[in-house]
């Protein structure tokens, strides 16, 4: 849709494949999915399938997992990670290639079938691509893999097809989009802000965080590697991010509440903050969790399996304002030293460039997706924050979507289920088109 | 102090004419300005390691070239910070059963480039920036862009290879030459001003309504901006500045280190930080 070149407006005629697969192809997952062109039902969130977006070498069992393959993986440590995605942007297509097959292509695909000559594709990238990636995109759905009808569309428009979580506004019928919607996509590599109308996006108006869930794990890495190295352990990182880690309401106050004290002048601790972390050994542990800090326990002894559970060795981590700081660098990327405003300040710049007419209507409509909004607190602490930096007779509305992963992957499935949108939309990109300029 | 006749450290004495002061008998009191500029307190008893730290290097070049040195740093690691790929390891796909090794993947010419090509993002973000820079508009974007020049003042000999760090300041849309044509009405960079600007022309504004299908399909079909102008712009100079933060246990940051500049948060930390953590050997 980015591409003008063959834009014309007539629908093809008749032959459409029925099947649209719709694939929401993320840095970190794919989400992926088949709708039926003119099924009666909507589309339902047992359709849309995670699938890890990584190719994984293990030192340990000499393994390389790729993409579905991974959940297979017994042994998360020091695994040496590739991902063809970057910043949003399919970049290493052998890599992404190889990924699909084992998904969707292969006779034995692990996550569903699908004949690409026999099925329309609704795939998704990340705002302001650069061209050449878009037209290697292109250029491999309809050479390499051969799909019948094809639209490239910027993830975050699809959320307007989606239901609206806004409980004041009723449920469009499927294929239809809500009016005004400020989509905010907290991703795995960057957060998206994307004001939509009618489902188009207003181009000039994008904005971008350079802080996603791949920045916060790598910083929580560093952190926990002040008293423990975990610099090998992405998986695990990532896992004790999701476990613990959740946004701070008043800062200050919780940094306060955690701190040991002086050398002098040693302080309670507030034990609801800390927490004990337990990290997996693979082989009698195979998920870390997170129990209640214990002060006194003697963490040696744990180690090598003393007055433990069962007897069993555990490595612990205790884990206190890092909970929280880790987040932090959503609303303060100065943090780091990074030259851009927090999450709030880069929602009111998207609004700002907008007509004044229209900013209200955005405000009061601000949709949270993306796997970094799942942090407890996050929503709250984004309408604060907005709250506190807007005008008081403005209206401020953040609301979390009902999936925040699949929504993206639900609003193109009902789109998909409107035919004549599907029809115009896949006019635009059509083999026999493609072929033809 | 090595070169030029013996001196011996006896200070001359006389009595300075002193405006503020009271007249007193013998002396006066009179304000000294300092320890650089007194030539009275450099006779070899100046404690040049703690000048050199007290302001971050003697002359403005060195000044400026630690500047320069932490910025380099902080964007190194807000670099580190956004990679995703695991450094120094090279992960080979494993061949299916089916194919021969020699053909190379790919249906058609244009598809076995594309996978055989092995360029990363940043690659791509400085093709596409040199593209604009040379022809002033984006591949497959019909007419050039109003002005065509460069996006950026830096010399191309002397730019440097960008590396898609967040540093660099991202160009606020309405005033960078390469941007989109200026939205219809006030577009402004920094958001706390123009917020309190509109607000008091918003009830005014309210009661036109939605502006018209015509304006709104003109910004609806604006093309997208480039990756780097979408990058949100730095905060307003009015917010608070960088917060630090210990770097042994995560409080406040209340102690800087003289020798390197990380800070720590109370004297226990700073122990911690001195016996194993502090780099630098020599200030």
């Amino acid at each position: 849709m980015a591409r003008p070149k063959s834009v014309s407006s007539a629908p093809i005629s008749g032959d459409l494949a029925d099947k649209t697969l719709v694939l929401d192809n993320g840095a970190h997952t794919i989400k992926a999915g088949l709708a039926v062109g003119h099924a009666e039902n909507e589309p339902s969130l047992h359709d849309c399938h995670v699938i890890p977006n990584v190719i994984a070498r293990s030192q340990r069992d000499k393994r390389t997992y790729i993409g579905p393959e991974y959940s297979e993986c017994l042994d998360f440590g020091e695994l040496a990670y590739k991902r063809p995605v970057e910043k949003g942007f399919i970049v290493n297509w052998e890599g992404e290639k190889a990924i699909w097959e084992r998904s969707f292509f292969d006779k034995n695909a692990a996550v569903l079938q699908c004949v690409p000559e026999e099925t329309n594709l609704i795939l998704t990238e990340a705002p302001n691509s650069p061209t050449a990636l878009q037209r290697h995109a292109d250029e491999m759905v309809f050479e390499e893999f051969g799909f019948a009808g094809y639209y490239r569309t910027i993830a975050p428009t699809l959320n307007a097809y989606a239901p609206s979580p806004f409980p004041s506004t009723s449920i469009s019928a499927p294929g239809i989009p809500v009016e005004c919607l400020l989509v905010v996509d907290a991703g795995h590599s960057h957060t998206t802000i994307t004001p939509l109308y009618q489902g188009r996006p207003f181009q000039a108006a994008i904005r971008r965080l350079e802080v996603g869930g791949k920045t916060l794990t790598n910083q929580m890495k560093e952190l926990i590697s002040r008293t423990f190295d975990v610099h090998r352990e992405d998986h695990i990182v990532g896992e004790i991010k999701e476990d613990v880690c959740f946004v701070s309401q008043d800062f200050n106050r919780d940094l306060e509440k955690v701190w040991k004290g002086g050398r002098y002048d040693p302080r309670e601790i507030d034990a609801s903050v800390v927490v004990d972390y337990v990290l997996p050994d693979y082989e009698t542990i195979k998920r870390g969790f997170a129990r209640p800090h214990d002060p006194k326990a003697n963490l040696r002894n744990i180690m090598l399996g003393i007055g433990t559970e069962g007897g069993r060795r555990e490595h612990v981590l205790t884990i206190g304002n890092e909970r929280f700081v880790v987040p932090e660098l959503l609303f303060r990327p100065s943090d780091i030293g990074m030259q851009q405003d927090g999450i709030c300040g880069t929602i009111l710049q998207a609004i700002n460039a907008l007509p004044e007419v229209l900013r209200q209507a955005y405000l009061a409509n601000i949709v949270v997706v993306g796997g970094t909004s799942k942090l407890p607190g996050f929503v709250e602490r984004l309408e604060a924050g907005l709250r506190g930096m807007v005008d008081v007779d403005l209206v401020v509305r953040v609301a979390r979507a009902g999936d925040l992963v699949k929504n993206v992957w639900l609003g193109g499935a009902r789109m998909a289920q409107n035919e004549e949108l599907v029809k115009s939309l896949l006019g635009i990109l059509h083999k026999a088109r493609y072929i033809e300029t | 102090m090595a070169t030029g006749p013996l001196r011996f450290r006896t200070p001359h004495i006389d009595e300075l004419p002193a405006t503020q002061s009271r007249q007193a008998p013998g002396f006066a009191w009179v304000a000294v300005s300092g320890a650089q500029n007194d030539p009275s307190k450099s006779w070899g008893t100046t404690n040049r390691k703690r000048a050199r730290a007290s302001v971050g290097g003697q002359t403005d070049q060195q000044r400026e070239a630690l500047s320069a040195r932490q910025q380099r740093e902080v964007e190194r690691r807000i670099r580190d910070l956004n990679s995703d790929n695991s450094k120094d390891v090279v992960i080979e796909l494993p061949r299916k059963p089916g194919t021969a090794s020699a053909v190379k993947a790919g249906k058609t010419t244009n598809t076995k480039k594309i996978l055989a090509s092995g360029k990363n993002f940043a690659h791509y973000l400085d093709d596409e920036e040199a593209e604009i820079a040379r022809t002033g508009r984006r591949e497959g974007e019909g007419e050039a862009l109003p002005q065509p020049q460069r996006a950026s003042k830096t010399p191309l000999a002397r730019r440097k290879t960008r590396e898609d760090s967040s540093m660099s300041i991202s160009p606020a849309p309405s005033s960078n030459s390469m941007g989109p044509p200026p939205l219809p009405r006030g577009v402004n960079g920094s958001a706390g001003a123009s917020m309190q600007d509109d607000n008091a022309e918003e009830d005014d504004d309210y009661s036109f309504g939605m502006p018209s299908e015509a304006d709104i399909e003109a910004l609806l079909s604006l093309p997208p901006l480039t990756y780097s102008q979408a990058r949100a712009a730095p905060p307003p100079p009015t917010v608070p500045p960088r917060r630090r933060f210990c770097e042994t246990c995560g409080y406040w940051g209340r102690v800087k280190c003289m020798k390197c500049g990380t800070m720590t948060c109370s004297v226990a930390c700073k122990d911690v930080h001195d016996l194993d953590r502090c780099l630098k050997m020599y200030a």
